[in-house]
């Protein structure tokens, strides 16, 4: 943050979706990258339907919504950048710039990282990127500012997952809402205010002694889990009594897992990293992402995976498929859950989970659906 | 002596209940109603006369269905499961060499794969949280056509050529039914399609689990004979015939696990998570930033 922005008090706020976004740019440029993934709430959704459609995914649906609600959060950025993951979003995206006079921006982002092509076109993306933020801001974006940008939210990844090894312990110490916290302070806090929680709370709770007996150990794999969607969380952890040890999606433990290059010029080490983070189900090909899966069931000795994909989004119900075959292979049992944000299906969520964890419980490691 | 054991199913729509004495099978039913404590304490009641015993010679209970969560019966312990395991363990009780069921209630579908060694649930489906392919789908096709629902599947029977119902929605499938109404098709025919359009949702449920026999058909719409016969149309399985009414599959494998249970001594998991006072500022500097307040 500039000196005379502080001053003035007009540091300009960036918003975005979608964790593909290089937010040390933003931050380089003196204004603060937040994401905006509250979601949760069906009457939200409900409103973000005048503009979209009933079949379009309760995450999209609730941003557009959430602009329509004139959520002050959302009301609250100057500008929105979209690196377009998925199609859904993307209309979304235009859709509040359309119809709520919200500035944006949108990127690109390559399906194949492993192509020269991607590499090169990337990094000319997050160039682009870079010039908009600076008018944005009026601000310059320089290298030693996005050096330095790169080595914080460095040091701020590599601490949510050291507290996120924690819970690899038998009696894991820290709760699956209560990671959902922490990641949560790493979207929406500066980052060096989330570095002192990070911190803080990695001495308090390293120093734990968990004791009781060894909870279900499970992975949430899937589609996002938006801020304000705990019900699901909530339910497993705190009314059924297993541990989710281990996210395998976006507001989880996996855009934590790899850091960014401190090693290579920094547009490059953007563009690199960015298209090297452990992959969403949008990236090709696909067998990346279950073989990431895989290591993080295999490094959290997980005995189950509730696999969650919201109503209407097509790139993760689809990619279950795949995801299930594999995991029925190596035997871990999968629950596939449909969620949205209605509140009217708990009865059955309840039923669902608590017959898969009688059946884990029983020792039987087929899957269920 | 500890022999007798008691399952409750209180289901969307009925609740269900079955007293174990050593082998002989009580049981009782009634509509859930608004209070499921008052449900669950008629139900007992009602079987303990059936019986002839006393509450306090009940060793244990086990609760299943939508309301088993909040059940408590003073002093005697009381545990709770899921239908899904419990419709496998009264099947499999009933008639051990069941592989596949399909459970058919008032608000949701399942099908369920069992272990013929022990009853216990290998795998399970269930419908999406709508009407479509369960008992009260049925229930409002049947008043539209004029007909209680006990009724559907006896006219059902008497199709010559069954209609074409598409829809899975309870609210399109009304409207289709009214229009099958004005171009004169037989009440017959219409109750038939509507067999058929459910059996052909169930049977894909039961499709994703696999079909293997003996296959059972459990839950409040398995009294339903016209619907039994559709899905064995529609599944090219054949039921297998039990010696109680299968509604009560829920409820007895309920007691089932009572017994079970009170041999192992399963004490009731009680897990609950506090919050820890560590996060309690960061919650709140994290409300004033949703808020936009920071």
């Amino acid at each position: 943050m500039t000196e005379q922005n502080k001053e003035a008090g007009t540091q300009k706020r960036a918003g975005y979706f979608c964790i593909y976004t290089p937010i040390e740019v933003i931050a380089a440029a003196g204004a603060t990258p937040i994401r905006l993934f509250k979601g949760g709430d069906s009457i939200v959704v409900n409103s973000g339907e005048v503009y979209t459609r009933s079949y379009f995914c309760q995450f999209a649906q609730y941003s557009v919504g959430a602009f329509r609600e004139d959520d002050p959060l959302y009301r609250s950025i100057d500008k929105i950048y979209h690196f377009n993951t998925c199609d859904q979003m993307k209309k979304g995206v235009e859709a509040i710039g359309e119809f709520f006079d919200v500035p944006y921006k949108m990127l690109c982002l390559p399906r194949e990282r492993n192509r020269d092509a991607s590499r090169q076109f990337m990094q000319r993306e997050v160039e682009f990127f870079r010039k908009d933020v600076e008018e944005l801001t009026g601000n310059p974006v320089t290298d030693e500012g996005l050096r330095e940008q790169i080595r914080k939210y460095n040091q701020a990844r590599q601490w949510v997952k050291r507290l996120s090894e924690l819970r690899k312990q038998d009696v894991p110490p820290l709760t699956g809402g209560e990671f959902l916290d922490i990641v949560k302070a790493f979207y929406y806090l500066p980052v060096e205010t989330s570095l002192k929680y990070f911190e803080e709370f990695y001495s308090h709770i390293a120093a734990e002694k968990a004791s009781g007996e060894r909870p279900i150990r499970l992975m949430i794999s899937g589609g996002i889990i938006a801020d304000g969607d705990r019900r699901l969380i909530d339910l497993i952890e705190k009314e059924l009594g297993a541990r989710i040890v281990v996210e395998d999606h976006c507001t989880g433990l996996r855009p934590f897992y790899y850091p960014i290059p401190e090693d290579k010029p920094p547009l490059q080490a953007l563009s690199d990293g960015y298209l090297d983070t452990a992959p969403c189900a949008r990236m090709k090909p696909l067998e990346e992402r279950l073989d990431f899966s895989q290591k993080l069931a295999d490094e959290y000795r997980i005995d189950a995976i509730i696999y969650v994909s919201l109503k209407f989004c097509s790139c993760y119900s689809i990619s279950k498929n795949s995801f299930t075959k594999r995991f029925h292979g190596l035997e871990i049992p999968v629950l596939d859950i449909s969620a949205d944000y209605s509140e009217n299906d708990l009865g059955q969520l309840r039923t669902r989970i608590g017959a898969f964890f009688e059946l884990i419980r029983k020792g039987d490691s087929h899957a269920a659906a | 002596m500890n022999d007798k054991f008691l399952g409750l199913d209180i289901g969307s729509r009925t609740a269900k209940g079955v007293l174990l004495v050593g082998d002989t099978i009580h049981t009782a039913i009634r509509p859930t109603g608004f209070h499921m404590q008052e449900t669950g304490d008629a139900l007992v009641k009602e079987l303990l006369l059936k019986a002839g015993i006393r509450k306090s010679d009940i060793t244990h209970i086990v609760g299943t269905g939508y309301g088993r969560i909040t059940l408590d019966f003073d002093g005697i312990p009381y545990g709770d499961v899921t239908e899904i395991s419990c419709h496998a363990k009264g099947a499999h009780y009933l008639h051990p060499n069941t592989r596949t069921i399909v459970d058919i209630g008032g608000q949701d579908s399942k099908a369920i794969r069992v272990d013929p060694r022990n009853g216990k649930v290998v795998d399970f489906v269930l419908n999406d949280k709508c009407a479509a392919g369960t008992g009260k789908f049925l229930e409002m096709i049947a008043t539209s056509i004029g007909l209680t629902v006990e009724e559907l599947g006896e006219v059902a029977l008497k199709a010559e050529r069954p209609a074409r119902v598409t829809s899975q929605c309870v609210v399109f499938a009304e409207s289709e039914v009214i229009s099958l109404k004005a171009q004169d098709v037989s009440q017959a025919d219409i109750a038939a399609g509507v067999h058929l359009s459910v059996a052909r949702r169930v049977g894909n449920l039961l499709s994703r689990v696999g079909i293997e026999s003996d296959v059972v058909f459990t839950g409040g719409v398995s009294k339903n004979k016209g619907m039994r016969r559709a899905l064995e149309e529609v599944t090219k399985a054949n039921f297998v015939d039990l010696r109680l009414d299968a509604q009560y599959a829920g409820a007895l494998g309920a007691a089932v696990y009572a017994r079970e249970h009170a041999a192992s001594n399963t004490v009731k998991h009680e897990s609950r998570l506090k919050d820890r006072d560590l996060f309690a500022s960061l919650r709140e500097e994290l409300g004033r930033v949703r808020e936009a307040a920071a």
